[in-house]
This record gives C-alpha cells, structure tokens and sequence, in this order.
C-alpha cells in the first residue's frame, strides 16, 4: 500500500515536471522543473528500495548537474529563439510517426512481457545498500569502476582545454 | 508491494517519449541537454526497477555508472555551449553547422 502511494506520488510528479521541462519556454524555469522530475525519480528509488540511488541522485543530479545548467543560464542571459526556418521541417512528420512508433512497440513489449510483479520481499534486504553495492562494484564490475574514472578525467580535461580557448578568445592568457 | 515492475516500465518509457519529443521540438542547445537529461533519468527508472525485480545490485550499478556519464556529458555540453556562445549572438542548434570555431 505504502509502495503504491509513494508510486503513485512520484510519477504524477515526474510526468507533471517533466512537461514542464519539455514546454516551458524559459529556460530557468524549464531547469528547475527539471529539479522536480529528478527528486521524483529519487522517490522512486526509495519506493524500489534503492536508497543509496536516491541519495546519490539528488546530491549529483539536483545538487550539482541542475545547479551547472542555472549557473550557465544565469551567464547566458536570456535569448529566445530567433526565426530562422527549419531546415529539417519536411521530416517532421516521419518524426512524429516514429516516436508514436516507438510508444507502441514500448507498450506492447511492457504489456506483453511475462515478468512478474516486484518480488514482496527480497532474499537479502540489503541489494541497495552502500556496502552491497560497493561490493559488486569492486568485485563484477571493476571494469564499470575504472572506466568511470577515466570518463571523469576525460570530462574535466575536455572541460579546461575548452575554457581555456574561451579565455584566449576574450585576450587572456 | 503491489506495484507491478510493468507500471515502472511504463513510466520509464513516458519520461524517455517525453524527453525525446523535447530533443525534437527544442532549438536551443541548452534545452536538448535538459532533455536529454530526462531521457537518462527514464533508463536509470528501468534499471533500478530491474534491479529490484531480480534482487540484484548490477541494476544499480549500471545506474550509477549512467549518472557519471550524464555528469561528464553535461560538463562537455555546457562547455561546448558556453565556447559557441562567445562567436555567435543567438543560441540555435539549426544555425550550428559548422565543426571549426
């Protein structure tokens, strides 16, 4: 009962912010309604029993991701579109069919599927736990681990070499 | 526990149609990445429901791996924005066509 409460809760919260992030037209508004889809996604790690996800979630994602898009927002300034013309305008409609497209075949594959419901309860309560995943991170995923490392250093190198064209730009050093 | 994994299945696919459709209808660069970051959040939906499913840790596992991954992307396309901001006055992906600075 509780689980489908909070269920429940969290994905009239994820799917009402999520509009918001798609068709709101400022760009602020459209990055803290993006706040509300990420904490209601969170809910539902706790709902799946996946606390350490949750946490994880909103300390990256609301707490710092959100934060790096209002910062380069608020440095941006605000420029709505401009009216230049689609160039892709005539493709449209094949875009629309395919994402209606995939909808379907995402309903059907769901709908038909044979997996169970949730299992009530888990043999061992503590798959979410940080200790648990830790453990299969060190241990089945060691490659995932490393390769997470390097991704992040690549990020932060690529994120300076930038900058630092930027700051040559304007007659820095 | 009477939520059924199909009911998480559906709503992962809602928020990743969601996201896509903003990929399709938004010209501002910043926004696509919003999207896009919505888009990630409906994977990261699924694989946690899996992993509660099989009583695994995997599933977790590869979500946290998808939130660095959305971490590092966000850095780089923020960057790339910020660099293509100082050439140009208005922020449009259709105008971007070009790969020299």
């Amino acid at each position: 009962m509780g689980e489908a409460v909070t269920f429940a809760v969290a994905a009239v919260g994820a799917l009402g912010f999520g509009i918001g992030v798609v068709f709101f037209r400022d760009a602020f508004r459209a990055a803290v309604s993006l706040i509300g889809t990420l904490v209601s996604v969170a809910l539902l790690f706790i709902a799946l029993l996946a606390p350490f996800a949750a946490a994880v979630q909103v300390i990256v994602y609301a707490g710092a991701i959100v934060v790096m898009f209002l910062f380069v927002i608020a440095y941006l300034g605000d420029r709505g579109d401009i009216g230049t013309p689609d160039r892709l305008d005539r493709w449209q409609v094949i875009g629309w069919m395919g994402l209606m497209g995939l909808g379907a075949f995402g309903a059907i594959v769901v709908q038909t599927s044979t997996a169970g419901p949730v299992q009530a309860a888990p043999a061992s309560t503590d798959v979410g736990s940080p200790a648990s995943i830790g453990d299969a991170f060190l241990t089945g995923h060691l490659l995932a681990f490393e390769v997470t490392s390097l991704v992040l250093l690549v990020a932060a190198v690529g994120a300076v070499i930038l900058a630092r064209g930027a700051v040559q730009g304007e007659g820095g050093r | 526990m009477s939520v059924p994994i199909g009911a998480y299945l559906m709503l992962s696919l809602a928020l990743l149609i969601l996201g896509l459709i903003g990929v399709m209808r938004r010209r501002n660069p910043l926004m696509l990445l919003l999207s896009v970051e919505l888009m990630l959040n409906a994977g990261n939906v699924a694989l946690i429901g899996f992993s509660r499913l099989w009583d695994d840790p995997s599933g977790q596992v590869f979500a946290l791996v998808v939130m660095v991954v959305a971490a590092a992307e966000v850095v780089i396309g923020l960057g790339l924005v910020v660099a293509i901001f100082r050439s140009r006055t208005n922020l449009d992906v259709d105008e971007m066509s070009s790969m020299r600075g």
